[in-house]
């Protein structure tokens, strides 16, 4: 009788053990199952959709709660750099974008735990209102500005940070692809051979 | 002893357990964001902080944005949400209890600021109000985007946010 109840008890926890793993790891890497991809960058039309189904929702709950719907904003993020390295406080990257086919844009930069990154340099992003959104443009991703005109500061961002790009009010011919996009390159990492 | 239908019970417990968690999470989170963001209190706007490295209250938050949050509650009734106009970009956007973004209107649409009374879905609509919405949930997060990405201009968006109002229509009448 012992021995029945004990393996009752066993098969709800191990159940619940296996239930909430697999939620955890769904929440973790599903996201591929409905992002686009343009390059690098990483989209998801479904961020605060109403249309967007469980699995979405609680993805895009954890990773970007409060987002706006598609048709006021779109979201596009990168994670790697060109050889496929998460992008790194021990490397200076160059990001160079064209006049975006929307009202308003900006780049953020984020730490692997989706907030900005622990300093106090006040350099977080760079947006349209103070790059403009009739020209090309550039920016300097690293720990110091050294000379650069335009900057984002990746100091204590440490190993894994993203940039998002938030693209407000895109018109509604904006179709989003790899040209159209931000790029971005790594100038140097440190330890790299010189 | 029949193993099999012991494991079968522990895969139907993960099952469940599985929906349950992945159903649970928006709904959660969007309770510890009405929490954290507007302090408990209901039907009241809150002017965030300046958006800095020590804000830890909503993840990916913007550096460029002043944010107003409203945790509005349906229960007494319809709640009216106000939002003034600001010299650039601006929007009002309502999030369910479940975290989908049901509503929103920028200063495209409402040059001259604008003016919502939120009432549940499927109940009746109040006469004479503007501009009504429904809310698929009680509960909910009204949530005010003003650019602002520099000290002076969040200081501006600041005074501007004063005057918003989110209240329910109960206490505007009394």
């Amino acid at each position: 009788m012992l021995r029945r109840i004990f393996a009752w008890l066993l098969a709800i926890v191990a159940g619940v053990i296996l239930g909430g793993a697999s939620a955890w790891a769904t929440l973790k890497f599903g996201a591929a199952s409905f992002t686009e991809h343009y390059g690098r960058w990483v989209h998801s039309r479904a961020a605060g959709s109403t249309a967007a189904g469980p699995y979405t929702r609680a993805i895009i709950a954890r990773d970007g709660l409060l987002a706006l719907s598609a048709r006021e904003a779109l979201y596009f993020s990168i994670y790697k750099d060109e050889q496929g390295r998460p992008l790194s406080e021990s490397c200076i990257y160059n990001v160079a974008g064209l006049p975006l086919d929307a009202r308003w844009w900006s780049l953020t930069l984020y730490a692997d735990d989706n907030f900005l990154a622990q300093n106090t340099d006040n350099a977080h992003s760079i947006d349209a209102s103070r790059l403009g959104n009739d020209r090309a443009w550039s920016a300097r991703i690293s720990p110091v500005r050294g000379d650069a005109a335009s900057w984002v500061s990746s100091r204590a961002a440490r190993r894994g940070f993203s940039l998002t790009l938030r693209v407000y009010n895109p018109q509604r011919d904006f179709h989003p692809d790899e040209a159209s996009l931000p790029t971005l390159t790594t100038v140097s990492c440190a330890g790299d051979p010189s | 002893m029949n193993w099999g239908r012991y494991v079968l019970s522990a895969l139907i417990v993960a099952a469940l357990a599985h929906f349950a968690l992945i159903f649970a999470t928006p709904r959660v989170l969007m309770h510890v964001a009405m929490d954290r963001i507007t302090g408990g209190a209901e039907n009241v706007w809150r002017l965030g902080d300046r958006v800095t490295a020590t804000s830890r209250q909503i993840v990916r938050p913007s550096p460029d944005f002043a944010y107003s949050a409203c945790t509005f509650d349906l229960t007494q009734g319809p709640v009216v949400i106000t939002a003034t106009p600001w010299d650039a970009y601006w929007s009002l956007s309502l999030y369910a209890a479940n975290s989908d973004n049901f509503f929103v209107i920028d200063d495209r649409e409402a040059h001259y600021g604008a003016e919502l009374t939120v009432v549940r879905s499927g109940t009746a609509h109040p006469e004479g109000a503007s501009m009504i919405v429904e809310s698929p949930s009680v509960r909910g997060i009204a949530l005010i985007r003003r650019l602002a990405p520099t000290p002076s201009a969040y200081d501006a968006a600041k005074a501007v946010a004063g005057e918003d109002i989110c209240a329910s229509v109960a206490r505007l009448a009394g």
